[in-house]
Order: C-alpha cells, then structure tokens, then sequence
C-alpha cells in the first residue's frame, strides 16, 4: 500500500496540478497567476501532462524497483512529504482562485516602487487631450507624481482610475491607496504602484482590499500627519467588481 | 481480485487468458483515470465558484504565490519530463556518447554547451540530467549540464535579451558566467573518488538496475519513465513552492531592496532575493527587470547565475538525486563564484 501510494503519488499530484491549471486556462484566470505570455505554452504543456498521466494509469507499468520499506526517520520524513504536498494539491483544488491583496501591497514598498517609471512622460502629457487622460492608469499617474509635483500641471486633468484598497501608515482615517500589482513575469515578481486618495473616514464606506472606481483631480494634499506633496481628491468613488485582468503588464 | 479459479486452471489457458485480461485492466485504469480528473474538474469547477472563503489575507497570499511559482515552473517540468523521456527512450543508445571528446575537460566544456539546443529551465533539467547519467554519462559531467543549460538554453537567452539587450554586459556576462561555474564545478566533482557516493540511495540503485528491467514496449518505457520522474519530481516542487511563498509573506520586499545600492550588500541581497523566489530561469530576467534601476548591472548578473542553480524549490528537486552534503559544496562553491562574477562587473564595468 505504503510503496503503490509512494509510486503513485507523483502522477496524482501532477494529475491535480495540470487540471487546475486547464481549468484556470478554460475561465481565463490563469492571467492571475503568470503573465499572459505564457499562458498559450502553459496550457499546451499541461494538456499534454494530462494524457501523458492518465494513459500512464492506464497502462500501469511494471514495478522495476524493489520496494524497500521505509524505517525510521526516512518513514517520517517521508509522510510529512505526502502530507505537505497533498495539502498544496488540496488547496490547488479547494481554494477559490484570488489576487494578491493588500497585505502583500504593502510589505513591498507601495510609495518607493519605481514600476513603470518611464510608462508617462510629463512633458509630453502636459497639453495631452482628455481622451488619452481618461485611459491613464493608477501606474500611468503615479510616474507622473514622480516626475512633477506641480499643482498646476494636474490642474486642467480628471483622474478616473480603478483599483483596491491599500490602508496608509501615515493618515489611516484620512488617506488610502488606491493600488494595482504590475506584473513582468507571474504574481510573485507583483510590483505594488498606488495612489494616495483623501478621504477622510473612507473606513466607514469602504473595506480594504475592495476594488473601487475613482474620479477626481491632484491636489495639494490636506493632511498634516503624511509629507506627500499631492493627493488624488476624489469626485466619485463607486465600488466596482474585480477587473478580469486584476495585474497591470 | 481475481475471478479465476486457482488450481484448476491449467497452463496453457493460462497463456490464452493472459492478453485480454491484461487489456481489460488496462481498460478499467483508464477509465479510473479518466473518472478521477473528471471528478476533479468537476470539484474545481465548484469550489472556484464559492467566491472568497474568508481565508485571511497573509494566508491566501502565500497560497496565490506558493500556486504561481507552481503554475510557472509546471510546464518547464513536464517539458523536462518529456525530453528525458526521449533521451531514454526513443534515441539511439550510443548517439550522445558517440561524438564526445575523450578528454574529460574538453568533454564537459561540450557538455555544458548541450544546453544550446535544449529549451528547459532547471527544474526541467533535473530529469534530464537523471536521463543522462542512466544514459552512462559520469556524475560530473551530468553536473556540468545541470549547470550550464538552464542558462544558455535558448528560451533564458532570448528572454534576457528581451529584458536588457547587451546593456551593461548583463546578459554576455550571465552566458558566461554561467558556463564558468558549470565547467569548473564539473571539474571540482570530478576529483571526488567516488562519483556515485554523491547519488541518494534511491537514485543509485535505480542506476544499478539500469535498463536490465523487465522487456517493455517503447511506449510502456515512455509512460514508466513520466510516472517515475513525476514521483520524484511533483512532490519537491509543491514543496519547494510553498516554503518559497511562505517566505515571501515572511521577509518585507523593501529589506532587500534598500541594500540595493551598495555593490558588496546588494550581490548578497540578490542571491537572497533569488535564492527565495525560486522562479525558473527562462522568465526570471523578466523578474529582476522592476529591480534593474535599484540595482547594479553586476548584482543582476549575480542574481541571473545564483538562482538559475540554487534556490529553494531546485535544492528540494536536486536532493531527489544528490546527497544533502554535495548540494551544500555545490550551494557554497556557486554562491562564493557568482558573487565574484558580479563583483567582477560592479567594479569594473
């Protein structure tokens, strides 16, 4: 039982692994995990393990190796092995899929990032028409934040922009940010960019984490308790679903 | 549970029987197979609908990154799986060995050049690298491959062009570097008296059996092969995945990016970052493309070297098939010349 289930196991994990994986790929949400660049190359490889795995079961060859019966620690260590991995396996196919959340946003230097610093250009946006404002992202604005912080310049230009909620250190009842991952290669590169909001006891309508619709203008910023020179003040904050490509690329 | 009578039943319709209830098991796996993914599509398909399961936030972040570093290296896996399969399988015996050097250190710097026509990253490397030694190649010179061609493979060379064309001599000094450490590691094992002491247990012994086994169709060698390298292969990489995103959860980002400017501080927080992360090579120039303005050209390329080789998710697949002493000297030997390497090209370049 013990050996059949140790030789076993591999293709019952990679059974588990591949399904999820097509299945990710069937409702399109493999995108939270990887870069869509791979997403093609990822399904192909896990159809592929797919047949490979069942037709292995099917066929069941024969057991070359003697078996040698585990003893002592190699036994432990052994079952602390399957039990990790059929766990892994177990929320594999248990655990709703999700995005990383704030919690991860802001342990990774939400302010400081420098995620597409380059992707705006301030003197080129300086007299930019309101149609290409409109399409501005939460990484869009902020690298422009980085290049000038001059009130003027942001005067004439609405903001509408979607993200979730990350709570501030500095002015938690008055400010949040409203964030989004950017992604280079799979959710664990996820570079966190954010906008400061002011909204004084935005707690009262809003939960962090919760993704949100922002429109508004950049001003200087109210709040004596956080030293950022501009904050997005916002003119309509609407709850919304969660973007179907939750990461920026 | 078998139907047949026991004792009565003569040889010869033994033999008879024999065929169709082999075909008829086969038939009966198949569909157990077949049911079983059915049932798991179909619990998934169930379970993604729930929505949110009140699994806190620390807690579902490390599952979305322990599943991500799992989704990413998966099909570098079964690619690697795949190749191995047709280097056991399906090529002539003597094909690879055929055209080698005779000199060890010539025979190793071709070796380490096989990675050129390989598309798999490291952790595809490993069963390949299992392939080669059943194959006969020495313990060494399956070191060597294992080193060199996750980073010359031309999907890793290609995606660091794409991340840093020939800026800063980043990706000439990764190829290169890459290829150092690999011939000079392969020769530093070859000194060891006796190779296969380096192999676990379980792994020398199924090189001792060697291709003596039971007669098997190629096709029935084909899937034995998938079924065994995945018993080895699936539950080090689950693991691996999730210590790496446990750690992730654990140690702030900002840590290591403050060091980041220092030429000395920021190699040693790059082999860090890289040792964590455990992404596979051929995406991981995409990785550090965020950290290239924080970080010098030198401690990139230390990060491109170090981690393609050591991390956590490939120290828990390579200790299916070395002893935990030589994946120490080989952790040691590694992070001690990358570091030089990116030294080497903070300082000079």
């Amino acid at each position: 039982m013990w050996s059949n289930l140790q030789r076993w196991w591999g293709v019952i994990l990679i059974l588990v692994a591949v399904s999820a994986t097509v299945w990710l790929g069937a409702t399109q949400q493999l995108v939270l995990y990887i870069h869509p660049r791979y997403v093609v190359f990822t399904v192909v490889m896990a159809a592929l393990a797919l047949v490979m795995g069942v037709l292995s079961l099917a066929i069941r060859p024969a057991n070359t190796e003697e078996a040698v019966a585990p003893r002592g620690w190699s036994r432990v260590v052994g079952g602390v092995a399957l039990l990790l991995s059929g766990a892994v396996a177990l929320s594999l196919v248990l655990v709703p899929p999700t995005t990383l959340s704030s919690a991860t946003a802001s342990q990774r230097d939400i302010v400081g990032s420098t995620v597409g610093s380059d992707s705006q250009n301030a003197d080129e946006v300086e007299n930019a028409d309101d149609e290409l404002i409109a399409s501005f992202t939460v990484v869009d604005w902020s690298s422009l934040l980085r290049q000038t912080s001059d009130p003027s310049f942001y005067s004439n230009k609405t903001a509408d922009v979607v993200g979730f909620i990350t709570a501030s250190e500095d002015d938690p009842a008055n400010i949040f940010y409203l964030s989004r991952f950017t992604v280079t290669c799979c959710a664990v590169d996820a570079q966190p960019t954010g906008l400061a909001v002011y909204a004084p006891d935005w707690a009262n309508d809003f939960e962090v984490d919760a993704w949100l619709e922002i429109t508004g203008s950049f001003e200087v910023n109210p709040s004596s308790r956080s030293d950022l020179p501009l904050v997005l003040v916002p003119e309509t904050m609407t709850v919304v679903e969660r973007p179907s490509e939750p990461y920026l690329y | 549970m078998t139907t047949t009578l026991p004792a009565s039943v003569d040889d010869h319709d033994h033999q008879h029987d024999h065929r169709p209830r082999r075909s008829r098991n086969r038939l009966l796996w198949l569909a157990i197979g077949t049911i079983g993914v059915g049932a798991i599509f179909a619990l998934r398909a169930f379970t993604g609908e729930l929505g949110a399961v009140g699994v806190p936030g620390l807690t579902a972040d490390l599952l979305t990154l322990a599943t991500s570093v799992i989704i990413e290296s998966l099909p570098f896996v079964v690619l690697g799986v795949l190749l191995s399969i047709v280097v056991q399988a399906w090529i002539p015996e003597d094909l690879l060995m055929r055209y080698l050097p005779k000199t060890p250190v010539l025979r190793r710097a071709a070796i380490s050049l096989f990675g050129i026509a390989l598309p798999v990253c490291e952790c595809g490397n490993v069963p390949l690298a299992r392939g080669l030694i059943l194959k006969g190649f020495s313990v060494p010179e399956s070191m060597t491959f294992l080193l060199a061609a996750p980073i010359i493979n031309p999907i890793t060379i290609v995606t660091t062009h794409q991340a840093f064309g020939f800026e800063d001599g980043i990706l000439v000094g990764r190829i290169l570097g890459g290829l150092a450490i690999a011939n000079i590691v392969g020769w530093l094992f070859s000194l060891h008296p006796q190779p296969n002491a380096m192999l676990t247990g379980r792994f020398a012994q199924q090189c001792a059996v060697g291709s003596h086994g039971p007669r098997q169709s190629r096709t029935e060698k084909s899937l034995d092969i998938f079924m065994r390298e995945s018993s080895v292969l699936m539950p080090a990489v689950f693991i691996g995945s999730l210590i790496a995103g446990a750690i992730q959860v654990a140690v702030p980002r900002d840590v290591l990016v403050t060091l980041g400017s220092n030429p000395l501080w920021s190699i040693l927080a790059m082999m860090l970052l890289a040792f964590v992360i455990s992404v596979c090579s051929s995406v991981d120039a995409f990785f550090i493309l965020p950290f290239a303005s924080t970080f010098m050209p030198g401690s990139i390329v230390t990060f491109l070297v170090f981690g393609p080789i050591i991390d956590i998710k490939m120290l828990a697949i390579m200790r299916t098939t070395f002893t935990a002493k030589v994946l120490l000297q080989l952790s040691l030997v590694v992070a001690l010349m990358s570091a030089f390497i990116g030294l080497v090209i903070n300082y000079v370049v």
